[in-house]
């Protein structure tokens, strides 16, 4: 617990600029993106074992709260899969580890999720605004 | 600043537990990236939440494609997210004991979670 909360207040004061940033990004999508992962394979198995439950579960992520989640695990997923991609291609190239290109990749690997981001969320959000706030 | 370029170096990389974890996330990876994007794209963005219901599940499924690919996408997701959480926690648990023990129950935790998921796209949709 201790090393937990070194880690935290560490994370947040330690001035690794953008590679820190990127770190702390990955860490995050990936456990949030297995947070809602292990969720939905369960209420997916509802299908079989309890097919009454699954309209329930699902009417859960219709709410506002949960769709409003389900944009930003898409940016997570999006943002983790480029970032890990970044980490591979480094790794067939070592001579791309040096401190400059790491720099220019993290921010070319930001700009490129938001950028597969903003449509996704752009329909996401519509349709979030024309179920729950425009009667469908 | 400086910057340097160092040289690089080969290492013998040991084939034990470890490295196979490591191959695991980073091949697993690879494959990730065009299986999730896709099954996020086609299911959260252009169906989304609001379309979805068990009529859904089970027309998706009468096709043999996306069973095989949602048996794909569920054992190679869950498996790189449970290890990778298998990574997080040797920030915190420095002691040989724990770690085993958190091992373990990653393990059966996995197991369990990707049974029954698997279990429910073999047999498929059952409509009350």
């Amino acid at each position: 617990m201790s090393t937990l909360k070194a880690t935290l207040s560490g994370s947040v004061r330690y001035r690794g600029r953008e590679g820190q940033l990127s770190f702390i990004l990955h860490r995050l999508t990936g456990l949030g993106t297995l947070l809602f992962l292990t969720i939905h394979i369960l209420d997916t198995a509802t299908v079989y074992f309890a097919p009454n439950l699954y309209d329930h579960a699902i009417a859960i992520y219709q709410s506002t709260p949960f769709m409003i989640g389900e944009i930003f695990l898409v940016f997570s997923v999006l943002f983790h899969g480029a970032n890990g991609l970044r980490i591979a291609l480094f790794d067939l190239f070592p001579r791309f580890w040096r401190e400059p290109s790491q720099r220019k990749a993290f921010y070319i690997t930001l700009t490129l999720a938001i950028l597969l981001w903003l449509p996704a969320a752009f329909i996401m959000g519509r349709n979030l605004i024309i179920n729950n706030f425009m009667g469908g | 600043m400086t910057t340097s370029i160092q040289a690089e170096r080969k290492v013998e990389v040991p084939k034990n537990y470890e490295t196979w974890a490591w191959l695991l996330m980073r091949y697993s990876a690879v494959l990730l990236i065009p299986l999730v994007w896709i099954h996020v794209l086609i299911n959260d963005v252009l169906v989304g939440v609001h379309a979805i219901d068990l009529t859904y599940v089970q027309q998706r499924w009468a096709l043999m494609g996306w069973r095989v690919y949602d048996i794909l996408l569920l054992s190679f997701t869950f498996a790189h997210g449970v290890n990778g959480l298998r990574t997080v926690t040797r920030d915190y648990l420095h002691k040989l004991s724990h770690r085993k023990w958190l091992d373990w129950g990653l393990l059966a935790f996995w197991f369990l979670v990707s049974l029954i998921g698997a279990v429910a796209i073999i047999a498929g949709v059952r409509m009350p």
